[in-house]
């Protein structure tokens, strides 16, 4: 397993071959599903673990050769897991962050402040660690990855059980670091959310090979489903209609939706939108009638159930 | 990171580790307190002993407390500063947490001790000790003249913290394979209270355990006899052992660092 990070173009070569680069400034979703190498290859990349073969940079540094360099240029977030002190305040925790990346006075005063306005970091106040909410230490544990302005994070499931606000917050936080700083920015969630509001770029990874790299829009390009919906005003019911398209389009799969119209799916790799809508307008009276765009959702839980190649 | 950088972070967590104090009086108060009521039972065993016989094997009560004394003195100190040693062979490599020192653009072994300086156990047993210490050479007439005891001891007995230093980190090193360490850790910690005793007093086997496997004799048996009896031969090895000591110790830190990013476990 090799990967490559440099400070124009973080590039990893993960696992079998496989290589991918992601520009500084960049904000990469790093999809996979559980058991695909995602933990792994952020390990990795944050000098935690140590690669067996090749090599991978960040920023110009081998992570886990000259781990300190590297670490002083990121920033982590394990969602399951706390780096803070956890019989200490996160007031007494960010001091000696502060102290650990040697970070200038204005710096830190800056970063409070915008933790002040976006987390309502001071409610958090004297209170241990140890004696948080989730939602409480996840905002700690956000707003401390990015105290020292690093050119890139690392989030790993940064909104996990948190509420809806509080993920909003979290996700305004570090888009706003990246438009002012440039920050780089890796996240894994299994929160789509995550990923369609902070994210520009996916890395989908399958069986420790990267298997799609490119925009949120070429992901969902791919999708191998794509679906019709419409409703005619023929005298057919519902059924009689879902029975017809089936016998009209073998390859299609009709079915009535909750809001009374029928819905075709179809592989978009057997059957064009021209051929369902020519079948369609031949035999119905349609009166309404449209394709959805494939819902990032499907096409991920698609590559999940390891349907893709 | 630079030298200067470092000393000014450990200074500040210091100075974080006694404001916790502060904050967690009770804790504070339970621990240098409780280890009182520890060092009353093993007190209570020795003065029945002395109440049937005037001397042991040589050795009279006030040598005894003595030594007892000052077997407090370097297990004290490295308790005040390197106690947060315990919760890597106990929790952190098994719960996955040990990550975190692996993040910071600091040495790791700087970060666990770091997250942690100056335990609250550790002044109860310093002031103890140091009591001990004083009352016993004020009753008994020492071997060497009072500045080199002095100066001479103060030295010992940062070697002896050293050498409990090395044992520790070298044991909770090994969760590194075994992924806990703890009860291996917690046994010999038990057996470094037997070299709170006269040592010529065991089995010449433990004995030499205490001297060349797990040399805890080092770190008060060798420099109270001493101090107490002149007797120079082994205490002059005492810096030996505790730089060897401590270099075995970080050998095994590090291999066992190398080996976590290896499996990442």
């Amino acid at each position: 397993m090799s990967s490559l990070f440099s400070r124009e173009y973080e590039t990893v070569r993960a696992v079998d071959d496989v290589s991918f680069e992601v520009p500084a400034g960049a904000k990469t979703a790093y999809i996979g599903a559980n058991g695909a190498g995602k933990s792994t290859t952020i390990k990795l990349l944050t000098g935690i673990m140590t690669p067996t073969g090749g090599s991978c940079l960040v920023n110009g540094v081998e992570p886990y050769r000259d781990r300190r360099r590297a670490a002083q240029a990121m920033g982590v977030v394990f969602g399951q897991r706390t780096q803070l002190w956890w019989d200490l305040s996160v007031t007494d925790s960010f001091r000696i962050l502060q102290r650990i990346y040697d970070i200038p006075d204005a710096v830190y005063q800056r970063n409070l402040g915008i933790y002040r306005e976006l987390l309502d970091i001071d409610e958090l106040g004297g209170t241990p660690v140890r004696m948080l909410s989730l939602g409480q230490r996840m905002r700690a544990e956000v707003a401390a990855s990015l105290l020292h302005d690093p050119k890139v994070v690392f989030w790993d499931e940064p909104t996990i059980g948190l509420d809806l606000m509080v993920k909003d917050a979290v996700r305004a936080l570090v888009n706003r670091a990246n438009a002012e700083l440039g920050t780089t920015v890796v996240l894994t969630s299994h929160d789509l959310g995550d990923i369609t509001s902070i994210c520009d770029q996916v890395l989908v990874v399958d069986k420790g090979r990267v298997i799609h790299q490119g925009t949120i829009a070429g992901l969902v390009a791919t999708a191998s489903q794509r679906s019709v919906l419409f409703s005619h005003s023929g005298p057919e019911t519902l059924d009689e209609t879902v029975r017809e398209v089936d016998a009209m389009l073998p390859k299609a799969t009709a079915s009535v939706t909750d809001d009374h119209r029928v819905r075709i799916d179809y592989p978009a790799d057997q059957l064009t939108s021209r051929e369902v809508l020519a079948s369609l307008l031949e035999r119905f009276e349609i009166s309404d009638c449209y394709a959805p765009e494939p819902e990032l959702k499907t096409v991920i839980q698609e590559i999940y159930a390891g349907g893709r190649v | 990171m630079s030298i200067v950088q470092t000393l000014r972070l450990t200074w500040y967590m210091c100075g974080v580790s006694l404001h916790r104090l502060v904050e967690y009086r009770g804790d504070f108060i339970l621990g240098a307190f409780g280890f009182l009521v520890m060092f009353g039972v093993q007190a209570a065993l020795v003065g029945a002993l002395f109440a049937l016989v005037p001397t042991v094997g040589g050795w009279d009560f006030a040598h005894v407390l003595f030594l007892l004394g000052f077997t407090m003195l370097p297990r004290g100190l490295d308790k005040m500063f390197t106690d947060n040693i315990w919760l890597i062979s106990a929790f952190e490599i098994r719960g996955g947490e040990f990550y975190r020192y692996l993040i910071r653009p600091v040495n790791p072994l700087l970060m666990v001790l770091s997250e942690r300086l100056v335990w609250p156990d550790a002044f109860g047993e310093l002031i103890l000790g140091v009591a001990l210490v004083s009352y016993a050479s004020s009753r008994i007439d020492l071997a060497v003249p009072a500045g080199e005891a002095i100066g001479v001891g103060l030295l010992l007995v940062v070697c002896g913290a050293l050498i409990h230093f090395a044992i520790k980190l070298l044991l909770a090193s090994l969760a590194f394979w075994t992924t806990q360490s703890f009860s291996a850790m917690r046994s010999v910690n038990e057996l470094s209270m037997f070299a709170g005793y006269p040592l010529d007093l065991y089995h010449p086997a433990l004995r030499s355990l205490l001297t060349w496997m797990v040399p805890f004799a080092f770190t008060s048996y060798y420099p109270v006899t001493y101090l107490l009896f002149g007797q120079r031969d082994l205490v002059l090895l005492t810096p030996v052992v505790a730089a060897a000591a401590v270099l075995a110790a970080l050998t095994v830190w590090r291999l066992g660092l190398r080996r976590y990013q290896a499996t990442g476990s």
